[in-house]
């Protein structure tokens, strides 16, 4: 795990290569319930909402962006995430999740980094973005 | 021509309480496989307490699942008098305060944060934020979080 002291403005997270299967938005949508067709799992749904194909829950989209986080630092750093979702996200394609640090700063005891942090496609399309925060040890 | 935006502005003010919500083991697991989460502390019991929780440990935005079982009301918005309909998912927002673990029950208070409207090319759109505070069985603030739509003009 990093340590506060070594992180410098710029520095880069990650990236993390990944992308979202129809059995896992399947899973994903029947733990809060969406157990029927929608547009997440279902392609005559989605094209009803004038999309090409099903697409990926924004809460999934951000539970994966929160993993390059938690790789990174552990999961009871990351303490803020902050995304919008700019493009519908599909399913079975390239995922690109990266961050850059934007700050870095002690605030009540603790020593904070916020980044940028980007989720991209193989065609360079900005599916979605945002900031965080994340709590870092300083060194022993 | 000023613009007017008209919504029930008494749900600023009104807190709305949902849950408890059961967090199970069985759901966390299905929400690390979802996101392809690989680290055992989320999946299996026995490294969660290995590294000093007392039972698997749900990935930060885990209540964001929790949120869309809380039924949020209508604010009965109307932009220039007429009512806009549609609304899309425009962003989230967690604040994690502390770990949410299986066997947690999470309660959920719900308000209305804010409703602004904002013009661009493509016309004018006005954003819905909902913001709710999660709290554990032993009354901790687990989470905050922030949900905004957007609604086109």
């Amino acid at each position: 795990m990093p340590y506060f002291e070594d992180v410098e403005l710029g520095d880069e997270i990650g990236p993390l290569e990944t992308e979202a299967t129809d059995d896992g938005v399947l899973e994903f949508c029947q733990v809060w319930d969406n157990r029927g067709p929608s547009r997440f799992t279902d392609q005559a749904m989605a094209e009803e909402s004038r999309l090409p194909g099903p697409i990926v829950p924004g809460i999934m989209s951000m539970g994966i962006m929160a993993r390059l986080l938690t790789d990174w630092a552990g999961t009871e750093a990351l303490k803020d995430l902050d995304i919008v979702f700019r493009q519908p996200v599909p399913h079975h394609k390239p995922l690109t999740i990266a961050a850059t640090v934007t700050d870095t700063r002690q605030e009540d005891g603790e020593n904070l980094v916020e980044c940028d942090i980007l989720m991209t496609g193989a065609d360079g399309e900005r599916y979605v973005g945002g900031k965080a925060i994340v709590a870092l040890p300083s060194k022993p | 021509m000023a613009t007017e935006l008209d919504y029930d502005r008494s749900l600023h003010d009104k807190e709305h309480e949902a849950g408890p919500f059961e967090v199970t083991e069985s759901q966390i697991q299905a929400f690390s496989r979802g996101i392809a989460e690989t680290n055992p502390i989320y999946t299996d019991p026995a490294a969660a307490k290995a590294q000093g929780f007392r039972a698997i440990v749900a990935p930060p935005t885990f209540c964001t699942i929790m949120v869309r079982q809380v039924s949020l009301s209508d604010i009965n918005l109307k932009f220039n008098g007429a009512p806009m309909g549609g609304g899309m998912h425009a962003g989230q927002r967690v604040q994690s305060r502390a770990p949410i673990m299986a066997g947690d029950a999470l309660t959920a208070s719900s308000h209305l944060k804010d409703v602004y409207a904002k013009t661009g090319r493509s016309g004018t759109m006005v954003f819905i934020v909902w913001e709710t505070t999660f709290r554990n069985q032993d009354g901790t603030v687990v989470a905050d979080v922030q949900e905004s739509f957007v609604r086109r003009g």
